[in-house]
Order: structure tokens, then sequence, then C-alpha cells
């Protein structure tokens, strides 16, 4: 047990005194906020994609409904961001019950294909919605009224309030996976009707997982509309959120703790360098690296990056050590 | 009469796999199903066990109507399977696929991982408890089934033939096992067509043919029951038999 | 009924029968192999590309481009099978899921990028004036996209329901293990499928852009539209694909003229919403 938490604590010191590490660099603290908190949207996604193992692609809708919420909140009635984010949690929440419940009883697909189309939908309500800004968007406030407008010119306080929020969602997450919970929905991706047979109403274990997926995501949604202060169709609800909230779980490991973070730390450093040699054109591109990496890890890879490195069971025909009641 | 199938009929359009069949279970007994391939004995149990709704008929399960009711509701009220080809979770270890089992009556992890150990125990897979599922063979992976089913206490365990596939040997530690079930009182329904296994464990056999209830009794009657040999080997040889006979 | 709304009905039930064309194709790989191509919108942007192509590269109208696009497409559709689908179908569901989707991303990316995100236009005078018929206008280009896209769907119906091959196919579709006892191959007839499928998408494709802007992101759109009548129309059925279709096409119009053409793709994939709750395996088909 010790040797196993050995890393993980010296990870966790690392992720501690990060900013103090990069004091003098404001990008490289900006850096580390984005990954923590694309590390968030991943690990959200996570719960639904990876373990549960219904692939959401439309994920983006929730992300905009914490966004909004925020925003809206603010420009509609002058609270500040973090207050509408309780709303725009509840609204996702809402969104995942309304797909979730007709389709998460049948086929996987059948639950992807609707996770586009209501995306879509949303979008395009979005665009058209002058209380939501339409196509221009909305932005936060441009002066800090109070603290509680969680406006900062520098990047570190959100870089440790988004680490706070991974931490407790990692947690939470790592507290699920004991439980029965977690071992139910294991079960139902392996098998749907042999979990079934022992009493496990997949149905419902899928939508819980669900809406607990959809509700982080727009807890992400907020934070980075507290963090850039601004909002608009394409950042809030644009398929390049889902790609990426899905891309970065599946390289790092979908079904893993640590696999949306791996992936994060990976793909972000990566984006922003790309963005920086190649300019605008560069944005195109983006989107045609990602579509070859998902394809890849699809063909080759689709447990991930940390499946590699993750420990094994043994193979059956060597003794086991287990004795009953030993504490976990 | 613990599990009751009433004029139970199960229609693919106008094709009757299962056609007015009634058979009831009495508790703490051994039910064979037998009957050649495709005479409607898999998609029988598969109305009993909920995967299929019937057409028309009902299943009564210690005295209520569970005709509606999905599989994971049945395993519930006690009613447990195994699959004919082995459905065990690949991705988690011996342990892990027990406790999914243990859960349902343990909502608790340690509770849960508790039990799924004496059951393991009991059926002798303590030594691979361990290890991943996908790497147990054929008669590992129908004894982590049953292992599984028997974790969530039930009160009558349906085997979907399980012993096809299995080497004698194996087709007779597997009996021994499932005598070893039967003795703590659990009711069990077997559906095979190695009538070897049946005329050893059961108490009662029903045998179906083309849909069709076409004899039952105890395994020594029905296996003499002239339609019964008809249905498995034809008439001419059935002829031949009752001709040869003296 | 007012000659306007006539018209525009007729104009949606062409429109519809296009649609019918390429969601047929969808309809049918989901029937042989419980998959959902998350490309199959992105086959007929590339399909309308091709046939911009032909019309710069050499000046060819619907004529040459429709069968180019045909063979184009269905060698991609082909591609696609033995490179990528056949693989991820033997593994988990984020793989099949992910499998398509990131093609689908590919190709729209890639054409982004190669084309330009500006629209292309084929010039108007391609096919001649529109046909009068009494009160009704219809542009030549819709009417040879909605009687071809009815044709060939047909046809499509024609092949799975009378041939030998269709025979085939329809057996994988049913039970693959029981027909590959029967001597059948599944894989090769899930490969004819996508070629099939995939070509039909050549078709429709190279039709609507004698009368649509082709642009790369089009097939976001249209590939909803096809998950939406294949829902509508039952998931597998090819007949329940050409009746949603053409509804479909219907209802699109009529919103479009009523409420504006911004809020016509709000109805349509709110009917799809609808279709989820009230009955998913829609009007003819297997979930």
């Amino acid at each position: 047990m010790m040797r196993r938490s050995l890393p993980l604590l010296l990870f966790a010191a690392l992720a501690l005194l990060y900013p103090l590490l990069v004091a003098g660099s404001e990008v490289y603290q900006r850096l580390g906020a984005l990954v923590v908190l694309s590390a968030i949207g991943a690990s959200a996604w996570n719960l639904i994609g990876g373990y549960a193992g219904q692939v959401s692609v439309g994920h983006a809708v929730f992300f905009g409904a914490g966004a909004y919420a925020a925003l809206a909140g603010y420009a509609q009635f002058g609270m500040p961001p973090v207050a509408g984010a309780p709303i725009g949690v509840a609204v996702a929440i809402l969104i995942a019950a309304l797909i979730g419940v007709p389709t998460l009883r049948l086929s996987g697909h059948y639950f992807s294909m609707a996770t586009i189309a209501v995306a879509e939908l949303v979008r395009v309500l979005v665009t058209n919605w002058e209380w939501l800004g339409g196509a221009q968007g909305i932005s936060g406030p441009a002066v800090p009224r109070t603290v509680l407008d969680l406006s900062f010119t520098s990047a570190v306080p959100y870089y440790y309030i988004f680490l706070a929020v991974l931490a407790a969602i990692l947690f939470g997450t790592w507290r699920i996976e004991k439980s029965r919970m977690g071992f139910y929905l294991r079960a139902i991706k392996d098998s749907e009707r042999a979990a079934r047979s022992l009493g496990v109403a997949a149905g419902r274990y899928k939508l819980y997982a669900y809406m607990l997926s959809a509700g982080l995501t727009a807890v992400a949604g907020a934070l980075y509309a507290i963090m850039f202060g601004f909002i608009d169709p394409e950042s809030g609800c644009g398929i390049l959120i889902s790609v990426k909230m899905l891309i970065m779980a599946a390289l790092g490991g979908a079904g893993l703790l640590f696999g949306p973070l791996v992936g994060a730390l990976i793909l972000v450093p990566l984006e922003e360098i790309s963005n920086s040699l190649l300019g605008g054109k560069g944005a195109g591109l983006t989107f045609v690296v990602y579509g070859a990496m998902i394809v890849v890890i699809a063909r080759f890879l689709p447990s991930g990056l940390l499946a590699l490195f993750a420990g094994r069971m043994r193979p059956a025909g060597k003794p086991s050590e287990t004795e009953p009641s030993h504490a976990a | 009469m613990l599990l009751e199938a009433s004029r139970l009929t199960m229609a693919f359009g106008a094709f009757k796999a299962v056609d007015d069949a009634s058979v009831a279970v009495n508790e703490g007994e051994v039910l064979g199903l037998i009957g050649p391939n495709g005479a409607g004995k898999s998609t029988f149990f598969n109305c009993l066990t909920g995967d299929l709704r019937p057409t028309s008929g009902t299943v009564h399960f210690d005295g209520r109507d569970v005709t509606r009711l999905t599989p994971e509701q049945r395993a519930r009220l006690g009613i447990a399977r195994t699959f004919q080809v082995p459905l065990t979770f690949e991705s988690m270890s011996v342990l892990d696929n027990v406790m999914i089992g243990a859960f349902l009556r343990h909502h608790a992890a340690a509770a849960a991982r508790d039990k799924a150990l004496t059951v393991i125990g009991e059926v002798g897979l303590l030594g691979f408890a361990d290890a991943s599922a996908k790497s147990l063979g054929t008669p590992g992976r129908k004894r982590l089934e049953i292992a599984r089913a028997l974790a969530s206490d039930p009160k009558v365990l349906l085997l979907d033939e399980a012993m096809a596939g299995l080497t004698p040997a194996e087709i007779r530690a597997g009996i021994d096992l499932v005598r070893q079930i039967h003795r703590r009182g659990i009711t069990l329904v077997i559906v095979e067509h190695i009538m070897e296994v049946i005329v050893s464990l059961a108490d009662r056999v029903v045998v179906f043919h083309q849909g069709r209830e076409i004899a039952r009794g105890t395994p020594s009657e029905v296996t003499r029951h002239e339609l019964v040999i008809e249905a498995y080997l034809g008439k001419r040889h059935a002829a031949k038999l009752s001709g040869g006979a003296a | 009924m007012s000659s306007i709304l006539l018209q525009v009905i007729v104009s949606g039930l062409l429109i519809g029968a296009v649609y019918a064309l390429f969601s047929s194709g969808l309809t049918l790989i989901w029937g042989m192999m419980n998959v959902i191509n998350f490309a199959h919108g992105d086959f007929v942007m590339l399909a309308m590309y091709t046939a911009f192509l032909v019309w710069t590269t050499f000046g060819g109208g619907p004529a040459a481009a429709v069968p180019i696009a045909a063979v184009v497409l269905a060698t991609i559709g082909l591609l696609s099978y033995f490179l990528l689908v056949r693989h991820i179908m033997k593994g988990p569901m984020l793989a099949q899921i992910l499998g398509t989707f990131g093609l689908a991303l590919l190709l729209r990316y890639s054409a982004f990028w190669y084309f330009g995100a500006n629209f292309k236009t084929l010039p108007d005078s391609l096919l001649g004036p529109p046909f009068v018929l009494g009160s009704i206008r219809v542009d030549a280009p819709r009417l040879l996209a909605g009687t071809i896209g009815l044709l060939v769907t047909l046809s499509l119906h024609l092949i799975l329901t009378r041939t030998a091959l269709g025979s085939r196919m329809l057996a994988v579709a049913e039970d693959a293990t029981a027909a590959q006892l029967m001597g059948i191959r599944p894989e090769r007839m899930q490969a004819v499928a996508w070629a099939l499928a995939a070509g039909a998408t050549g078709i429709a494709g190279a039709l609507i852009a004698t009368f649509f802007y082709t642009s790369p992101t089009v097939g976001e759109t249209l590939a909803i539209v096809a998950f939406v009548t294949v829902a509508f129309g039952g998931f597998g059925s090819v007949p329940g694909a050409l009746v949603a279709g053409l509804l479909i096409g219907v209802i699109e119009a009529v919103s479009a003229f009523m409420i504006g053409p911004v809020y016509k793709d709000v109805i349509v994939y709110t009917l799809f919403v609808l279709v989820l709750w009230t009955r998913p395996q829609g009007l003819m088909g297997k979930a």
C-alpha cells in the first residue's frame, strides 16, 4: 500500500508546488490552469464514457449549460458567475435525464447518436436566443466587483481552485470505483446481460453515471466561464469541446482514475505548442490531428496509454494470497 | 410450487418456438428440461428468466406473477441463472465477478467480498480468486458463473446447458458440484441435452420437441418413452429399437 | 390547398427522396453489423466535393459526376471497412463509436484544410430551366435529384430482397453465425454493404451538389438528418428509410416555409428526441 501511494504523493506535491516552480512565467501558470481544467472535464466525461462504457460524443452541451448559466446569471441578473453554476448543473442533469432515460435502455450506438443530435439542437437554439447572447455570446464582469466574482489577473488562483475541484472529483470517483456502483458499472460494461441476470438494474446505473457526469461537466463549464470571462455558442457548446473531453480520457485511459489527467497532461501542452508554431492555420489542422488520433486510439489502443502500464491481474494457475476480511 | 410456467407460448411471427408449455417446479427438486436441438427448451428457459417475454401464458414464482418482470427484478426475487455460452465479466477477476452476485444482498463492498470468498471456496475456485476471468478455461468459466449466481443467494438456480463442451471428467466434477448445491436446499432447473447428466441429477424430467412438451416423468420413465426416442433418434430408429427389443 | 404550400411539399418530397437515399445506406450498415457510421454525413460531403471537382476539372455535369462520385465513395467505403471498421467491431463499445466518429472528424477537417471553409457551388445553368407542372415550379436539379434518389433507393431495396446477393446479405443481417454455417462469409457481405451504402452516399452527394452549397461542415447536419431518418424509419429497414426520408423532407420544407430556415433544423432535431421517447424502434425496424 505504501509503495503504491508514494508516486501519487510525489505527484500531488508537485502539483501543489507547480505555480511556485514556474513563478516567473505567466504562460506556464496559465498552461497549468488549463491542464487542470481540461482534466476536470475529461474526468467528468470518464464517468459515463469510461466507467459506464456509454460513449457520449455531445458532452459539450453540459459544459455549455454550466458556462452559460454562470455568465447569463451575471449578464441578466448581476449575480457573481459562480452563483449561476448550480443552475447550470441542474440544467445539465435535466438534459442528461432527457437523453438518457429513453436511450440507455437501448444499444450503445443509439445513445451516442442521441448525444450528437441533442448537442447540435441546443447549440442551434443557443445561437438564436438573444437572452443568451445569440451568436455574439456573453461576457462576464469586466471589472471585478467583489471577490466573489472570482476575477483574478493571475492564473494562479484559478489553478488552485481547479486543482481543488479536480482532487474532489478524483476522490469521489475513487470512492465510486470501490463501491457497489463502481463494480456494477464495470460489470455492465463487460456484459450487460449477465449483470442484469444478477439483479443489476443496468439502465438505472448507467443513468446515474450519466447524470453525475453531466453535472460535473457543467461545473467544468462554469469554471471555464469564470476564468475566461466570455462564452459563445462555439466555445460553449461546440463540437471541439466534446472532442477534447473524450480524446483526453480515451488517450490516457478511459475507465481509469488517472486516465483523463494523463491525457490532459499530454494533449493540452501539445495543442498550445502547435498553436504557437502554426498560428491560425493550425486551428483546422488541430481537428485533423484529433480525428486521426481518435481513429488510431479506436483501432489500436482503445484502453488508453495508462492501461499499458497499469497493474495486471495474475493469470490462473498462480496461488492467491487472499484471505477473507482483510482491511482493503 | 416454487416456479410455474402456465400455457407458455413464444411465437416469432408465425413460428412457435414454444407452444403451450406448462411446467411446474417444486421447491427442493431438480427438474430437467431436455429435448433435441431446436426443441424450444432454451427459448422456454429464457421466458423463465425474463430475457424473453412470452407471447402468451404466465410465469409464477413463489406465488407471484413475474411474467412481466425484467431479469434483474426476477434475480432480486431469487431466480438465478447461468448462460449456455459463459458470460463472465472478462475484465474482472474471479473474485470481482462473484462479488457482483454477492452485491445483490450485501450492499457494502467488504461484506460482498466476504460472501464472495466464501462462495468461491465452496465451489473450489479459491486458488483462482485473483486470477482474471479471461484466463480461465471453459470449465473454469462455467464454475465461475455458478459461483456468481450462488453468491446472490437464489431460491432457484437455472442452469443452461452447463455441461456442454466439457470433457467426461469435467462433467463428473460438474455433476458433483450441482449435487452439492442441491444438498444446500436450492431448487434446480437444468436444461441439457446430454442424457447421462439428466439421468444422474434430475428428480423429474420434461421433454420438449418442436416447442411442445412430449413427455414427462422420472428420468428412467422418460428415456424409455416411445415419443422421446423418436424425437431424438427418428421414427425409423425408434421402430427398430422397439422391434428389436424383446 | 394553396399552390405555394403544394410547391413546398413537392420540394420537400424531392429532397426527402435524396435523404432516403443516403439514409438507406446507413440503415443497411446498421442492419448488417449493428454499428452506426458516424462518418456517413461526411461521406455525402466528400461526394459533393467530388462533383465539384468533376465540374472544375473537366466541366462534367451530373451525368459524369454521379457515377464518378458513386465509385469514389464506394472505394472509400470499402477502405473504411477493411482498414478500420472490421477491426473496431471486435473491440469494446468505445472503439466502435470512436472509430467512425474519429473518421468523421478526419474527413471533415481534412476537407476543411484542403478546400478551405468557403462554400462552393455548381453553376445553376448546368441542368437547364425549371420545370413547370400545373401551378408548380420545380428546379431541374431538384427534380433530377429526387427522381434518381427514389429510383436508386428502390433499386437498393430490390437488390436486397430479390437477388441472391441480397438474400445472402439479409441472412448475415439476421444471424451472422447461422449464415456462416450456410457457407456465406459475413465479412464479405459486410464489405459489400459498406460499398453499397457509401456508393449511395456518392450518388446522393453528387446530386445534392447541384442545388446546395458545398462546404466541409455540411456533413454534420446531414448526418443528423440521416440519424433521424433511420430512427424514424426503423433501424435496418430500407423501406422504412424511404418512407421516413420522404416524411422528414416534407416536414423540413414545411417548417422552413412556416417558421423560417433557421428553425427547420430545430424541428428535425426535436423530432428525433420525440422519436427516442415514443417509438425508438421506428416505424418498421429493430432497435
